[in-house]
């Protein structure tokens, strides 16, 4: 009967551990069964390409998490590498501008790391005034038009980048797979890459092991800003225009799917490639409410749902453990487990 | 032994004097005395005009009215230690665009109504965080959404206006008065309303045993719950009259756009929680004041009215308040460590 029990627990827990890969199965399956014009090369290919720019995104930001912070500005850091990328194109080319428009992504994330880790603000409040300030700076630079580019070379390069290397697969989509595999790599299997993990989970702890909090916490900003500018400019030269409310919606997104595939607000505990099929997740969702006819409105309040009961669910795991705590111990081993 | 217990002398308690206690509390109405002071200069300097004068004094207050209602109720949440209510926004457009809707049944109705739907997020929200212990950001972030499809679900992208469904003239002017009424000419309403809550959240923040319960739930949970505290109807206490206000604040915007819409009040959450912590309250919780707070939203309100008599954009505008927010609360956060008490 016990060890029934137990094995039973163990199978939540393997489903706990890989509900995003379920949820994406289930999610694809349903929509391929039901929404017309779901599963063809086209729409697959639109699909991707969301997921492209958002699943990049989402790189930094899990890494943000994991050691325990939160970056409220990536949206807008976006928005701003695309207007510098393709501002400064007729200027100097891309050549110049799109390393500029990263470096700048990269820059945004120092400074809020370094008032993080050195000033010691709360990151909550850093990245709100940094996310204040850009969104002024990106209407000032631009005044408030979207930005276009309309040489030749410009639209080679956006050319370039939907060309399909194998079906739906376009050399952006190849971009941010490598990226989120050698980060996955690098978090996993590198020492550097688990002192993140260890960080997030205590940075008391890190500290005495040697392990400098404040050196990590920035370079995990700075890498958050860095992927913010990539999947920023990348979209921007495809679409071969920055509009102004290209990040706009990333913030949420990002934040949904990280939180959707595992990772958790208090750091320590995460995974970059299921933040990336979170996001592949969410965007076949919406992609699939939209072509069942259910508009905007029905898209934003089943995101709303689905974030809320993955956070109840791993609230109430916390509650029940939280319940049994220091009571019985056979019962508390049980749980652990699951957790 | 003697020996060890005279030298235990906590630094903190050293530090912090009656004199370093009140420059704390008035560090923030420094910051308003200095932007008035700008003003004056700058008026002098023949920069700017009309900076000096009663109506432009009102204005300034009467702009941030607003504002901040929704601040002082905020400030309990980040009071209690849990950063903020994020569902603030959507919470002020859907009480706005029900209290429009039931115009149809009178003025009281609506009202009524519109406090009925504030109070019953606020439960949801005390549920879920004080009660499940959700992380509140992400709650309420996914509350947002959650109401903001109800609203684009029910109304379907429509705005209402209270002028074509209100079942009598009498309605629409009183739901119109609740942003112009004027006392005295001068005087609007949602300046009293501000008073008002600021005297009675003072006194309930600072002297009331809900007050006391929620500063040391705020900064230190666990002992809060091991001295028998409720924590969980602290916390939802919190979250139900940040609700609340933000049900005043979404009234008051929809009686002043005349029309309900879901986004009325989009902002509002971060500019709250900006006027709070430039106010001196602690995103940890537990430090702070509801005085703080006022000066917090003041500050906000002069800045932009410096910057708009300057002719500086809006855009730029926004930026300047950026960088200002993060070196003021820089400041503070240096202040606090120096000082021997740790911010966190």
């Amino acid at each position: 009967m016990m060890h029934n029990k137990i094995i039973n627990k163990k199978l939540l827990s393997l489903g706990d551990r890989y509900r995003i890969y379920v949820l994406l199965v289930l999610v694809f399956a349903v929509m391929t069964l039901f929404a017309p014009h779901f599963f063809n090369a086209w729409n697959l290919t639109s699909i991707m390409k969301t997921v492209a720019m958002n699943g990049t995104v989402a790189i930094g930001f899990t890494i943000i998490l994991i050691v325990g912070q939160l970056d409220l500005s990536i949206g807008t850091i976006i928005t701003f590498a695309a207007v510098i990328g393709l501002g400064l194109k007729e200027a100097v080319g891309y050549g110049v501008s799109v390393p500029l428009a990263i470096i700048a992504g990269g820059l945004i994330g120092l400074i809020n790391g370094l008032l993080v880790a050195k000033v010691k603000i709360n990151s909550f409040i850093v990245t709100l005034g940094m996310l204040t300030a850009l969104q002024g700076a990106i209407y000032t630079i631009t005044g408030g038009n979207t930005i276009a580019v309309t040489d030749d070379q410009a639209f080679a390069i956006s050319d370039w980048l939907q060309h399909q290397i194998v079906p739906t697969l376009t050399p952006r989509v190849v971009i941010a797979i490598v990226l989120v595999i050698s980060f996955s790599v690098f978090l996993r299997r590198t020492r550097t890459g688990r002192n993140f993990f260890m960080v997030g989970g205590n940075s008391k702890t890190a500290w005495l092991a040697g392990v400098d909090s404040d050196k990590y916490t920035i370079v995990a900003f700075v890498i958050s800003g860095v992927m913010a500018a990539i999947g920023g400019i990348l979209f921007a030269m495809e679409s071969a225009a920055a509009t102004l409310n290209l990040g706009t919606n990333s913030l949420m997104y990002v934040l949904s799917a990280t939180i959707i595939g595992g990772t958790s607000m208090a750091g320590g505990k995460g995974g970059v490639f299921r933040s990336f099929i979170a996001v592949l997740t969410l965007t076949t969702l919406y992609n699939g409410i939209v072509l069942l006819g259910l508009g905007n409105e029905v898209q934003i309040f089943i995101s709303g749902v689905i974030l809320a009961s993955v956070i109840f669910y791993e609230a109430f795991v916390e509650y029940r453990h939280d319940k049994i705590v220091g009571q019985r111990t056979e019962l508390l081993k049980e749980l652990e487990i699951v957790r | 032994m003697s020996e060890l217990e005279q030298k235990k002398t906590d630094l903190r308690s050293v530090s912090q004097t009656w004199f370093s206690k009140k420059l704390n509390v008035a560090g923030i109405y420094g910051i308003v005395a200095l932007f008035i002071l700008l003003g004056i200069f700058l008026q002098l300097l023949g920069v700017i005009n009309n900076f000096m004068t009663t109506s432009n004094m009102l204005n300034i207050v009467d702009a941030v009215s607003m504002l901040g209602i929704v601040a002082l109720g905020l400030a309990f949440v980040t009071y209690s230690g849990h950063f903020a209510d994020l569902s603030i926004p959507t919470t002020m457009a859907l009480t706005g665009i029900v209290a429009v809707q039931m115009l149809q049944f009178g003025f009281f109705a609506a009202i009524v109504s519109a406090f009925i739907v504030g109070t019953i997020i606020g439960l949801i929200n005390a549920f879920a965080i004080g009660k499940l212990k959700v992380n509140p950001v992400i709650w309420t972030l996914a509350l947002n959404y959650m109401t903001l499809g109800v609203i684009r679900v029910i109304w379907a992208n429509k705005q209402i206006y209270p002028d074509m469904i209100a079942s009598s003239e009498r309605a629409v002017e009183l739901f119109d008065n609740i942003y112009r009424l004027r006392f005295f000419n001068k005087i609007a309403f949602p300046m009293i309303m501000l008073i008002v809550l600021f005297f009675l959240f003072h006194f309930v923040m600072s002297k009331s045993k809900f007050g006391i319960q929620l500063k040391i739930t705020g900064a230190a949970k666990k002992s809060a719950e091991y001295s028998g505290i409720n924590v969980e109807r602290v916390i939802g206490a919190a979250f139900v009259i940040s609700a609340l206000t933000a049900t005043l604040g979404g009234l008051t915007i929809t009686s002043l756009s005349r029309v309900g819409a879901w986004y009325n009040g989009a902002g509002y959450d971060f500019k709250a929680v900006t006027a709070i912590v430039i106010g001196g309250m602690t995103l940890a919780g537990g430090r702070g004041s509801i005085i703080g707070v006022l000066g917090g939203v003041l500050v906000i309100g002069l800045m932009n009215n410096l910057m708009t008599l300057l002719g500086v954009g809006t855009f730029s505008q926004d930026m300047i308040r950026g960088i200002i927010f993060i070196i003021v609360v820089g400041i503070n956060a240096k202040t606090l460590r120096t000082m021997g008490r740790d911010d966190a």
